[in-house]
């Protein structure tokens, strides 16, 4: 379905010496310089799949997007989407695609809303009958029937994003892109949203990218998730193939009457941890521990811990999947 | 045929509905366009008293009213704002957005203009027609209105429409390579309102500057069509000036293609 082989995209950076003397010197003569945004990502996306596409801010998820879309040409490599290249026939291509930025609307914004889906049912000619279909399918899970007359730009943000995704799925497309559906909305707009993309993908085998930093949308949607980072792919998996890769890290929480727990539990010197592997915080009575459990078994250092101090409380949480991402993110990915 | 116009009709209606939501700005231009048509009657009319000539250059005073006036409702009809619109949109990004349409761009401008202008140009067209020929019946007596003239007129100023829609299209693709057009664009109006004798006749011109600038495609927008209204020109000038139009459209239609074309590849999306 979507195939991207060797994806590259460099950009120009006009560079500014700081000061208004750097000002005038880059008005005259301007230096740039060479940005790599995208460096050689591949990947194969089968039809019906839900992509997570997940990356810290500026990894370059947005300019693969944009890539995959059509708006800009990669500097090198393929990207293949039904076989159609998408910067060669770009008028047939986006027939087929739909498209959600999460900052920016595809929606007039001074018509009513109810309006733009009029020019878009002209633009997709998407036939009376399965339009009005859609829109009652599109009504009933986004609730749009409160807003749909008013102009665009008086709705509130979560009213806007309803009706973004609305226009993007209307026409029935093949492919879903997805740009941060869920930035900035509250948790019933997210739940709406989510269970829209949900049943699209499940209806028609709509495939779906989605790239977000809710990774509870990942975890609620999402068969596979590809990771950037930097603009290369650092991740290619299942939800639970990351977990049994990094997701050895362990939260273990207890309450105890000593002052300086850390101090006399030791656990770096008791078990060999690494600097990445342990962290202990003490807030008042409450210790939190998070600890690799590759190094030492969670029995062992739970043994340990009450063998030590005195202990009322203890609770041993799984692995989490936003703090496997926390840790990545911050520290990269050594494969 | 029927497919494109069905495709681009919600264009022109939301253009419509644009202009409608901004009435007050709308309002606002025309304030500020008819003084600047007041202030070029005064200049005008002090010249003439000062002369003491009834005719300069060929055009009389009652003529030089009619052509001030003409000048203004011209402007009006042919006028375009597609450079600034493809340079915001290149600015912010949001051209973006209208690339993920299947749609033709460049259509897709068009269209969502005409509408902006269609129901404000009739509307000011009947009166501004009215005072033209009110002044020339005042001051001269005599009824110069023709059907004919002003139908050529209409034919004239939608050439001279196409020309600067698309020269505007061309000119706004500049905003891939600056970014930001602003400056850009006050220089090209000011050059435009020059050649396109918007601020003098080009009549007024020393010979040998005037005919190259006549070849120029910015006196096929506003000059052609006030001449041709006015009675200025003779059945083959009027022919000639027509041809000029056309074949002008056909160059800037044509560039406009190629440097979207160009623009497109080297297109960057800026902003999120």
């Amino acid at each position: 379905m979507i195939k991207v082989e060797n994806l590259r995209k460099e950009f120009k950076k006009t560079i500014k010496e700081p000061g208004l003397k750097g000002s005038f010197k880059s008005l005259f003569r301007p230096k740039s310089e060479k940005v790599v945004a995208v460096n050689d990502i591949s990947f194969d996306v089968p039809k019906g799949e839900i992509l997570g596409f997940i990356g810290p801010n500026g990894a370059g998820k947005s300019t693969v997007i944009k890539m995959l879309t059509g708006i800009l040409t990669p500097t090198s490599g393929r990207c293949t989407i039904n076989g159609k290249n998408p910067t060669v026939n770009r008028k047939s291509y986006v027939k087929e695609i739909g498209v959600v930025f999460g900052q920016r609307t595809q929606l007039w914004w001074d018509l009513p809303l109810r309006e733009t889906y009029g020019v878009l049912k002209e633009i997709y000619e998407v036939p009376e009958d399965s339009f009005k279909k859609r829109m009652a399918f599109l009504n009933e899970v986004l609730e749009l029937d409160s807003f749909i007359t008013s102009p665009v730009r008086t709705l509130s943000l979560g009213q806007r994003m309803r009706a973004d995704i609305a226009a993007s799925m209307l026409h029935s497309p093949k492919v879903l892109f997805l740009d941060e559906p869920t930035i900035g909305l509250d948790v019933v707009v997210k739940d709406n949203i989510r269970s829209a993309i949900e049943q699209i993908n499940r209806q028609e085998q709509t495939t779906v990218i989605l790239t977000t930093h809710d990774l509870a949308d990942i975890e609620l949607l999402s068969d596979r998730i590809v990771m950037i980072d930097k603009g290369s792919k650092v991740f290619d998996g299942s939800v639970s193939s990351l977990k049994d890769k990094y997701g050895q890290i362990r939260e273990m929480k207890f309450e105890t009457d000593s002052k300086n727990a850390s101090e006399r539990l030791g656990y770096a010197e008791k078990f060999g941890f690494g600097e990445d592997d342990l962290s202990v915080e003490q807030e008042g009575a409450l210790v939190t521990v998070r600890f690799n459990s590759s190094v030492a078994p969670i029995s062992d250092v739970l043994g340990y811990t009450l063998q030590r101090v005195n202990v009322s409380d203890i609770n041993v949480k799984d692995a989490d999947i936003e703090e496997i991402i926390r840790r990545l993110y911050k520290q990269g990915v050594e494969e | 045929m029927k497919r494109k116009l069905k495709l681009y009709l919600p264009f022109i209606n939301a253009g419509m509905q644009e202009t409608a939501t901004y009435r007050v700005n709308f309002i606002f231009f025309l304030l500020g366009e008819a003084l600047a048509c007041a202030v070029s009657f005064f200049i005008w009319n002090a010249v003439y008293n000062s002369g003491g000539e009834n005719e300069i250059n060929g055009f009389s005073f009652e003529q030089m009213v009619v052509y001030i006036v003409l000048m203004f409702l011209t402007n009006g009809i042919i006028g375009s704002d597609a450079s600034w619109s493809v340079g915001e949109e290149v600015r912010d990004g949001t051209i973006a957005m209208r690339l993920l349409k299947p749609v033709s761009y460049n259509s897709t401008f068009l269209f969502q203009e005409f509408g902006n202008k269609v129901l404000t140009e009739i509307v000011l067209m009947v009166p501004l027609l009215v005072i033209a020929e009110l002044v020339r019946w005042l001051i001269s007596g005599a009824v110069a209105f023709s059907v004919v003239r002003f139908l050529i007129y209409l034919l004239s100023c939608t050439a001279a429409y196409l020309i600067n829609f698309f020269f505007n299209i061309c000119f706004g693709f500049l905003a891939f390579v600056i970014k930001y057009l602003w400056g850009a664009n006050m220089m090209k109006n000011c050059v435009v309102g020059f050649l396109s004798g918007a601020i003098i006749p080009l009549a007024f011109l020393p010979a040998g500057l005037r005919t190259v600038i006549l070849l120029l495609p910015f006196a096929s927008l506003n000059y052609t069509p006030v001449m041709i209204y006015m009675g200025m020109y003779s059945g083959i000038e009027t022919l000639w000036y027509l041809g000029l139009q056309l074949f002008w459209m056909i160059a800037f239609w044509g560039l406009s293609k190629l440097l979207w074309r160009l623009s497109v590849k080297r297109l960057c999306v800026q902003g999120g």
